[in-house]
């Protein structure tokens, strides 16, 4: 299989040999796993076997999503968990596929890329895999990607809901890119990353239309100060409902406790916004907005205006009432395009039943899965009082440190599996303060340090213990 | 170890024990969400062993006035009451705006939480099939 040669020699290769090849072999969707190929581009010589295996594991892994019994060995699973983390929105949806993309994209690629790589604004397909593909280099980095992407994309992505063309789409994400990058930026006190997601930010600043406002212009703001300047220029009149989305979802967002992405993203954006929703009080205007009477404008004023339509009562009560539907019509907006097999679907009663059905469903298969592990590694052990402690004490907690979960269990499979566990003796702010892989002789740490990257994402030294300890539990 | 020795029971206790790991996970990768943080205090309380009523809350009305009728309306409240009782912590949202926010960023992190997971299942299969079983 052509993917298999491709990993073939991806596994061989130097890092910067790979980037040609990563880009030229990019399809169209299966960009995370291309990424994730590249991520193991260190060379594990002694799992050459494995490699094959994990080659053709994850190719067909990935190209059919729903299916979990591969034909290789699927030691891959690690590449395939980016992959498929990644690829949340292209395996289940259609349409937030280029969304999806450009989330993705650009979540790989805000910490590492170099500035000028950076240049999301255009947003295509390839250029955002070669920005990908040039991020790899930090898979661990893309964990925390990972991470903040869920709790950031799905902000964003409810905020964008009701009003995303797949063009306008992409163009928000630059601009959520440039928030998360701005956000990475900090976490990682990077000079050339603040740079770069100041420049993106502008870049993505002028390349807005005029319609795509709130959410990101909330988000942008507050993703760098010096950003927002360049980010407020750009925007004209935003739509009422996407900038009430933006400062609801920030409010949403504990703001007092950990300093992630999203409280910072949202403390700017209420500071920015209060003052244009706080008192949400619908008006009408005969305001010559860009889209006649559908929309009302957003003028920077202190009430919401919400324009009349014709033939509709004038009055306060029914106008906020109509805001309220027209809210409620785009969250369900959203929620159809995460729902597999409803676009189809129209009125709001069988959307509503779909939807239930498809939680249920995702409840049931964590069950069964939990169920399928618990059976097949009679070794994973869990210390789950560690894990909420971990969870009581974390109220400090910056952003990255946020492990999934199976990620945990993957770390201790493969320490099981095979390898010296190294774990507790490789200080992990030493690796994540670099972000490249830690000199190590042993090619076994290599493959633990690259699951290490991939699994966590930045806990601090002192609760590295009870992982270790869980992990060696496993044994 | 040998749980296949063991009974049932003890594969029923790992696999809760397991899903319980990783709805906790799943919670924390979503911080800051109403869902997640309902789902860390469940969870901590079921771990901690204590027997509080906290689950014994009444779900809150969400009041969602639908564009339709009468009859219809009932239809959709009673659905969205369903929707509550699915999404954690959905009890105590009000607005159905919130809910389906709260719903859509949920229903993201189960889609991760389900290809995570299954891919270290098949992880491990592979594994047990190269070392020809554990």
């Amino acid at each position: 299989m052509e993917k298999e040669r491709f990993f073939g020699g991806g596994w061989k290769s130097a890092h910067a040999g790979l980037l040609p090849e990563v880009s030229a072999f990019a399809g169209d969707e299966h960009l995370p796993h291309s990424f994730v190929g590249f991520g193991w581009e260190q060379p594990v010589h002694g799992q050459e076997a494995h490699a094959q295996q994990l080659e053709s594991a994850l190719s067909s892994l990935v190209s059919s999503p729903s299916s979990n019994a591969p034909d290789g060995n699927d030691s891959v699973v690690i590449r395939e968990l980016i992959g498929r983390l990644g690829s949340i929105c292209n395996s289940g949806n259609v349409s937030p596929s280029s969304r999806c993309h450009s989330a993705h994209a650009s979540y790989y690629s805000t910490p590492l890329s170099s500035p000028p790589k950076l240049n999301l604004a255009g947003a295509d397909h390839q250029r955002q895999r070669m920005l990908v593909n040039q991020v790899a280099a930090a898979p661990f980095l893309a964990d925390q990607g990972f991470a903040e992407r869920a709790a950031r994309f799905s902000c964003f992505g409810a905020a964008e809901a009701g009003q995303l063309s797949r063009v306008s789409s992409r163009q928000s994400l630059a601009k959520e890119v440039a928030a998360s990058y701005a956000m990475m930026a900090g976490s990682s006190s990077s000079p050339e990353a603040s740079s770069a997601s100041e420049k993106l930010t502008a870049v993505v600043a002028e390349h807005n239309a005029r319609k795509r406002k709130a959410a990101p212009k909330g988000k942008g703001k507050a993703a760098a100060p010096s950003s927002s300047s360049a980010m407020d220029p750009p925007e004209a009149s935003p739509k009422i409902e996407s900038f009430i989305d933006a400062s609801k979802l920030c409010e949403l967002i504990p703001l007092p406790q950990e300093e992630n992405s999203d409280s910072k993203r949202c403390k700017a954006a209420e500071a920015g916004g209060a003052d244009k929703d706080a008192p949400v009080k619908p008006k009408t205007e005969q305001n010559s907005s860009d889209d006649g009477n559908a929309k009302p404008p957003e003028p920077p004023k202190d009430y919401i205006h919400v324009r009349a339509r014709r033939g509709q009562a004038t009055d306060s009560h029914s106008l906020a009432e109509r805001v309220r539907r027209e809210k409620i019509s785009e969250r369900m907006k959203l929620l159809q395009d995460l729902v597999p097999g409803c676009n189809k679907v129209t009125g709001k009663a069988v959307m509503l039943d779909e939807i239930i059905n498809y939680v249920q469903s995702l409840q049931r298969q964590v069950e069964f899965l939990s169920m399928k592990l618990a059976t097949l590694d009679p070794q994973l052990e869990f210390d789950t009082e560690t894990l909420l402690s971990k969870e009581m004490h974390q109220v400090h907690v910056p952003l990255p440190q946020q492990v999934l979960f199976p990620l945990d269990m993957a770390t201790s499979a493969f320490s099981l599996a095979q390898l010296p566990l190294k774990l507790a003796e490789n200080p992990p702010d030493s690796m994540f303060s670099s972000l490249q892989l830690p000199p190590i002789d042993h090619l076994a740490n290599l493959w633990e340090d690259d699951l290490r990257y991939v699994v966590q994402t930045g806990f601090p030294q002192s609760q590295e213990a009870p992982f270790s300890s869980g992990a060696l539990r496993a044994e | 170890m040998d749980t296949d020795g063991k009974a049932d029971a003890g594969l029923l206790e790992r696999s809760r024990r397991i899903k319980t790991a990783a709805e906790l996970g799943l919670a924390r990768s979503s911080r800051g969400r109403h869902w997640s943080r309902a789902l860390l205090l469940r969870r901590r309380l079921l771990i901690s062993k204590e027997e509080t009523t906290t689950t014994t809350r009444a779900a809150v009305e969400v009041e969602k006035l639908g564009v339709e009728d009468e009859p219809e309306e009932k239809m959709l409240q009673a659905r969205v009451r369903t929707l509550q009782r699915l999404v954690p912590g959905g009890e105590e949202i009000m607005e159905a705006e919130r809910l389906f926010e709260e719903t859509a960023d949920y229903i993201e992190a189960l889609q991760e939480q389900v290809s995570a997971m299954r891919a270290l299942a098949c992880l491990l299969h592979g594994f047990q099939r190269t070392r020809g079983g554990s």
